[in-house]
């Protein structure tokens, strides 16, 4: 169905779903891996400071009341040579400098001037490894009063987070990735199973279309109902129509068989006598005359269309009671209009007037002066025309509507009106029914329409 | 009785103008929309036969032109495709009656009186006057049941003032509406025609059916 240009709906939803869960799932591993780092680092640093304010704790006094380590801190990871923990005081003055037995043989050999109370957090390469340092400024008072400046200093080997960080990293991402493989999968069968009525029209539109089918079959969701009934009834309309017109021209050439074989014989005969010869030739003229008339207007009837506009039946009924007016002015019709409001005819605008036209026309032509035309909605629209002539015959009823459709069944002097009236009216589906009215005491021509 | 035929269609047009002749009307006839026109506003036409389908301006068209001139005289429209439609439409446009084609010239002839006699007030095929009786179908008239032989050109006149009773007529309408083309007729004949007439429906000139008024014309007279 798709061009190389147009993309089907598949491949659309698909390609705009994928992208909208890659960069949803992406943001969401960015947000949670930026979490944890940020969260993780916080827990460090908290860290470096209880190790610092342990540092302080463990500090003594020596002779002139200055700052001593103890020779054991109660971390043994300060004890222990390449623990990844290590720290280091130094006085402000020059003299006092002591770091932790963890630390020997490594230089954290920082210089920074810090003022009490004062601290910093920064990261430096030690040796191999990088590691977070945080060096805290205190006052010191020694028994002389003298206020001592000291900077403790902690630090601690980054890799045990650093490997914390890229383990959780990898697990949210196998997680992450295995999600978005499943949500595409689950959202590749949704997109499959969601569209399968569709692929189901366009099947079994190729199947009317190879002719193994007239019909597109099944239930379709309620979303498609419309559309796929709509092509039902267009092929319905076009196979009806093409029925018509294979009708019209068996028709058409059947009765114009007889009036031709008349005209012949007329044409080979030596009969001398020109009056009874005309008339003969009139005769026949007419009939083919009808003939072509009736098959015109059948062929032009349009019939019932799909998704066209309707029309409503009251301004057609009116336009055409102004126009019989004056045609039959000098019969002084007296009209009665009984059209409930809404009443619409569902096709074209042509159509209805060639319906209520040879309708009300025949009843203007056969009644005596009163014309009736109806028209409600009971199921469908039911048009009726009555007149107060002397009606049709029930016998005849049939004929009348058969009339013109083959010439051998034809008498002269009938129009071809309501033949046609009943042509246009099962072209839309519709019945004509033959009556005698209630109302007026004449001929009731009822017409039921469908309603889409 | 002086019609307008708009027909594009030679072999339409000129036999039925031929048959018209030979019914005793005056004809003028137009190929086209514009001509048609033309014709209508220049000549005092009695009746218009204007087929739909016309170049240059369609007959629908012709027909409102002619409406929007008070050119009130009554118009058949002539339609081929027969549907409704067109029927409507040329009717709502101001036309009076239809007639598909084809047709049968008795058919067009007959429409035509009726609607002649229509626009003149009557309602009947027989026109009728005192005793006088004038049958526009066959075209004969009688006094008192009795047939009066009159020429074709006395029962124009005839038709003409009896379809207008009562109203003035003056010669220059009549030389008008029965002569084609009046530029080679004298307005004497006319009175001519109105003498013999007067001898011919009132040798007693004791009815007095067709008045004369000094100036004006003549008077159609007798009450049907």
């Amino acid at each position: 169905m798709g061009t190389a240009h147009t993309l089907s709906i598949h491949q659309r939803l698909l390609i705009a779903a994928s992208l909208v869960l890659t960069a949803f799932l992406g943001l969401t591993g960015l947000a949670l891996d930026k979490a944890f780092r940020s969260a993780s680092e916080e827990a460090f640093q908290a860290r470096l400071f209880s190790s610092v304010y342990a540092l302080l704790a463990a500090a003594e006094e020596d002779e002139a009341g200055g700052l001593k380590m103890p020779d054991v801190l109660t971390d043994p990871r300060f004890n222990r040579p390449d623990s990844g923990l290590y720290a280091q005081v130094r006085a402000k003055s020059k003299g006092f400098f002591w770091q932790s037995p963890s630390s020997l043989g490594h230089s954290i050999g920082l210089q920074r001037e810090m003022q009490p109370g004062e601290s910093k957090i920064d990261r430096f390469k030690l040796d191999e490894s990088t590691v977070m340092g945080l060096s805290f400024g205190v006052a010191w008072e020694d028994f002389q009063g003298r206020e001592l400046h000291y900077v403790l200093m902690v630090a601690e080997d980054l890799k045990p987070l650093q490997e914390q960080v890229a383990a959780f990293r990898d697990t949210l991402f196998i997680w992450l990735g295995g999600a978005a493989l499943l949500l595409l999968l689950v959202q590749g069968w949704v997109l499959r199973w969601g569209l399968r009525p569709l692929r189901e029209v366009a099947q079994g539109l190729s199947d009317i279309e190879s002719g193994s089918a007239d019909q597109l079959l099944g239930d379709y969701p309620k979303e498609l109902n419309r559309l796929t009934s709509n092509i039902n009834s267009l092929i319905r309309h076009a196979q009806a129509r093409q029925q018509r017109y294979r009708d019209s021209l068996g028709d058409l050439a059947h009765s114009l068989k007889t009036p031709l074989a008349v005209l012949q014989g007329i044409s080979e005969s030596d009969n001398e006598q020109g009056q009874t010869m005309r008339k003969a030739l009139r005769e026949q003229v007419d009939r083919m005359n009808q003939i072509v008339s009736h098959q015109l207007q059948r062929a032009a009837a349009s019939g019932r269309t799909v998704l066209t506009q309707t029309v409503p039946v009251k301004p057609v009924v009116e336009r055409i009671v102004g126009s019989l007016d004056k045609v039959y002015r000098e019969k002084g019709i007296d009209w009665e209009l009984d059209i409930v409001a809404g009443c619409d005819f569902p096709g074209d605008e042509g159509d209805l007037m060639e319906l209520l036209g040879n309708l009300m026309e025949n009843a203007c032509k056969y009644g005596k002066d009163r014309v009736r035309v109806c028209a409600q909605r009971d199921r469908g629209l039911h048009i009726s025309v009555e007149d107060n002539g002397s009606g049709i015959p029930p016998d005849q009823a049939e004929a009348v509507l058969r009339r013109g459709h083959r010439a051998d069944q034809q008498q002269p002097g009938q129009g071809i009106g309501l033949s046609v009236a009943a042509d246009i009216t099962i072209a839309y589906g519709g019945r004509v029914e033959i009556g005698t009215g209630q109302e007026l005491g004449g001929a009731v021509i009822h017409l039921y329409l469908p309603l889409p | 009785m002086r019609v307008l035929l708009v027909e594009d269609e030679t072999d339409i047009r000129e036999p039925l103008a031929e048959k018209l002749r030979k019914q005793g009307y005056t004809v003028d006839s137009a190929e086209d929309g514009a001509a048609g026109l033309f014709l209508g506003r220049e000549y005092g036409i009695d009746v218009g036969i204007i087929d739909i389908g016309l170049p240059k301006m369609s007959g629908i068209e012709l027909i409102r032109e002619l409406r929007k001139l008070d050119k009130n005289f009554p118009i058949l429209i002539l339609t081929a495709r027969g549907n409704w439609q067109d029927k409507v439409e040329g009717l709502e446009a101001g036309a009076d009656d239809y007639l598909v084609k084809p047709f049968h010239v008795e058919e067009l002839l007959a429409r035509l009186n009726a609607l002649l006699r229509r626009s003149g007030g009557w309602s009947q095929p027989v026109l009728t006057g005192g005793p006088v009786e004038l049958d526009t179908r066959t075209q004969t008239v009688s006094l008192d049941g009795s047939p009066v032989e009159l020429t074709a050109y006395e029962y124009k006149v005839l038709e003409y003032m009896m379809l207008h009773a009562g109203k003035v007529i003056s010669k220059s309408d009549l030389t008008e509406h029965i002569y084609e083309q009046d530029w080679d007729r004298d307005s004497n004949t006319i009175e001519v025609f109105v003498r013999r007439l007067r001898k011919k429906l009132d040798p007693d000139e004791r009815y007095k059916p067709i008045e004369t008024l000094r100036g004006r014309g003549y008077r159609f007279a007798l009450e049907p």
